[in-house]
């Protein structure tokens, strides 16, 4: 019973990350390697295969995503570059400036 | 019929443009709506039509049903821009704006935008505002032209892995794309049916030209692309045969049609080498009937020579600028494809070597040809060339060095202790054609800032892709100064890489370090495309050093009136030469065989530079 309520958890949650302007979230394409943005990719895989959706957007591809949500336009009207990234965790924002670390969205997640 | 597709490839100076051009008046005066487009940055069509075209369809004057149309990357770069920043523009604030304004300026979207306009025509389930019968493709030269079009097989897979992966592509991010995607698709499936689309190869009857049409039709068959075929242009008329010269070149060219005949066996065609030039549509009219209806060959109009006094030979003031002065010398050779960047480059390579100059000749040529003319093999790293002490020579690989930047990328990945699963999908990012164009500019800067070396000599790519090459570390500095994102290492290794950048810029602008010596043949074509990529070159703060005139005939050999007609040509443009280009002019004669082997390069290299006392 109690497994299937955290399914159930699992299933609205929702951790979406909105990106600096780059050349490629990679991290890999520039003249440099980034290596936060591959530590952040492989988070991301790893939240991913425990089935939590994880939406990546980018102000050239995903302008909508940006203007749709006040809490996020907000910050960027605010702080602006400064702002970014932003990761929102059912439509909350848990970070703004850098990218989260693991224990920081579990925390969020209510997970050990 | 079906809209018919034809694209003219082949060697940059083949005369490409111009056998374009005859086909294009031919088949719009016979009835046909037909629209001539050009996808080379350093397009002449205008040149050659005596009329300006630009980045749109227009009408060509004097030709009802003929229209023409130059894709300016840097406008399609622009219009490219333009749609993905409506939005933006709209919501956010102006800094953030300029950031990713900055942010798109990158070579990777002028690659993206360049080929998303051409794919537009390829498109024929698009309604078009003209229904056109016909579409010929001016390709850019052989090797730019076959990266091209070996882009939206890269980009389906980018788009593909992208979609399993991370959901994002360096190209941009694969949701912004769908739309191309279906486009692409579209594209290679009318590339790929022989009864909508011919690729016509142009080529000299040469050794060199020979090699370049069997590797560029190898590489389009690895696409699946199977309709080709041969136009032979420069054929010298067997009148002429009795001039010594000309005899000894139309010997030399026998040889070369025969070999044509059984290693390009597919549909051909001949023209000859007319004496005076192809421009304006009379001109193209009366080439056309020599061309299709095998009009005879007559005598043409002689050239008067305006003012043969500017003729000019530079020689003493030209070497200054070609030996070091107490600094490190970088000589660069750049010009249209197929104009002797290449056997200028190694006749100055080895004449330095001669003086004693610890000299590195290096190529960033696609297809590279520098191993042809020096008749030894030339590999990625430099190599001492046999027979020739202080001459060492490389050849910068694209492909080869992107497959080395990504081993070097994934190695430190697997250091790092990454895990397997991250590590493939970093080698998938890297399977980007962005890879290629940074890897191999990385590769430049490498032997640019080895210390060994007094003097290096670039055999440069053709114009275009050159000054995209040149300009990118411009580029990437913009985005640098703008990452603001970066994670402590990283701020460190792009502090180290922009330094890098920065010197190479600074070299490349220090004429006391570095000649830009611009090859051409004294004709009009390649005088206009070497002066403007000096203006190019000019507005990133780097100077024109020297002007190479190749294949001037020399005048004792101007015995017979063909001969001499082609001379007096050629001597009216060494007049515009030297007029445009205000700067010391070398000459290198016209050979009775093809420039190979050193000992050849040697003889030129003394008779061009003459004696030279190292201080």
């Amino acid at each position: 019973m109690e497994k299937q309520i955290k399914q159930e958890n699992e299933k609205t949650l929702k951790i979406e990350i909105f990106d600096p302007p780059m050349c490629c979230p990679t991290g890999i394409c520039g003249p440099t390697v980034d290596q936060a943005l591959i530590n952040l990719n492989e988070m991301i895989a790893s939240l991913q295969k425990e089935g939590i959706q994880i939406d990546r957007y980018q102000m050239t591809s995903n302008p909508h995503a940006f203007l749709s949500n006040p809490e996020v336009m907000k910050l960027v009207q605010e702080k602006q570059m400064a702002a970014l990234p932003i990761t929102v965790i059912s439509n909350k924002v848990i970070k703004s400036g850098a990218y989260p670390t693991l224990e920081e969205i579990n925390e969020v997640l209510g997970v050990k | 019929m079906e809209r018919q597709f034809y694209f003219y490839s082949g060697k940059g100076g083949v005369g490409k443009t111009s056998m374009a051009c005859i086909a294009a008046v031919r088949y719009a005066d016979q009835g046909k709506k037909t629209l001539i487009v050009t996808t080379d940055p350093a397009s002449n069509l205008a040149d050659v039509f005596e009329q300006s075209i630009g980045h749109q369809i227009t009408p060509i004057q004097g030709v009802a049903n003929l229209w023409a149309m130059e894709i300016d990357p840097d406008r399609a770069t622009e219009e490219y821009k333009d749609r993905a920043l409506a939005p933006i523009r709209a919501a956010f604030p102006k800094e953030m704006v300029t950031v990713i304004e900055e942010q798109m300026s990158g070579p990777c979207t002028s690659e993206v935008a360049a080929f998303d306009r051409f794919t537009d025509f390829l498109d024929t389930s698009q309604p078009t505002e003209i229904n056109f019968d016909i579409i010929i493709f001016d390709t850019a030269p052989t090797g730019h032209t076959l990266r091209l079009l070996e882009l939206p097989f890269e980009w389906s897979q980018s788009i593909d892995l992208a979609n399993q992966g991370s959901g994002q592509t360096c190209l941009g991010p694969a949701a912004a794309i769908q739309d191309s995607k279906l486009k692409y698709e579209r594209a290679m499936h009318v590339l790929r049916d022989p009864s909508l689309t011919t690729f016509f190869f142009v080529l000299n009857p040469e050794a060199i030209a020979i090699k370049e049409t069997q590797r560029a039709i190898a590489e389009l068959k690895k696409l699946k692309i199977e309709t080709f075929q041969i136009i032979i242009n420069g054929i010298i008329p067997a009148h002429e045969t009795e001039n010594p010269l000309f005899g000894a070149r139309a010997k030399m060219q026998s040889s070369y049609l025969q070999q044509i005949k059984t290693q390009l066996a597919y549909p051909s065609k001949e023209m000859f080498l007319l004496s005076g030039e192809i421009d304006g549509v009379k001109r193209l009219r009366q080439v056309a009937e020599i061309y299709f209806d095998n009009k005879n060959f007559e005598e043409e109009a002689q050239t008067s020579v305006k003012n043969p006094s500017v003729l000019k030979y530079d020689r003493e003031i030209a070497i200054p600028h070609i030996v070091p002065n107490g600094h490190h010398r970088t000589l660069f050779f750049a010009g249209k494809g197929g104009v002797g960047k290449t056997v200028s480059s190694c006749i100055t390579a080895v004449w330095l070597a001669r003086q004693g100059y610890r000299t590195l000749l290096l190529t960033t040529d696609p297809a590279a040809h520098l191993g042809d003319v020096l008749d030894v093999p030339v590999g990625d790293s430099a190599q001492a060339v046999p027979g020739m002490p202080n001459l060492w020579a490389a050849r910068i690989d694209p492909k080869s060095a992107a497959d080395e930047y990504k081993a070097r990328i994934l190695d430190d990945a697997r250091k790092r202790g990454r895990p397997e699963e991250s590590i493939k999908v970093m080698a998938e990012e890297l399977d980007s054609p962005c890879t290629e164009e940074m890897a191999a500019f990385d590769k430049f800067i490498d032997f640019a800032s080895q210390s060994e070396w007094e003097v290096i000599v670039f055999d440069t790519a053709p114009t275009g892709h050159t000054l995209r090459l040149i300009e990118l570390p411009m580029d990437w500095n913009q985005q640098l100064n703008i990452k603001v994102f970066a994670s402590v290492d990283s701020t460190a290794a792009d502090d180290v890489t922009k330094k890098r950048f920065n010197e190479v810029i600074a070299m490349m602008r220090d004429p006391h370090r570095s000649t830009f010596a611009y090859v051409m043949y004294p004709e009009s074509t390649p005088i206009l495309e070497a002066h403007r990529a000096v203006k190019e070159l000019a507005t990133v703060g780097i100077q024109p050093g020297l002007v190479v005139v190749n294949q001037l005939i020399p005048r004792e050999s101007a015995t017979t009136p063909y001969v001499k007609a082609r001379r007096d040509m050629q001597e009216k443009y060494l007049g515009e030469i030297a007029q445009l280009f205000p700067i010391p002019m070398l000459q290198i004669p016209l050979q009775p065989s093809e420039i190979k082997g050193l000992a050849m390069l040697s003889k030129l290299g003394d008779q061009i530079f003459g004696k030279f006392e190292r201080k």
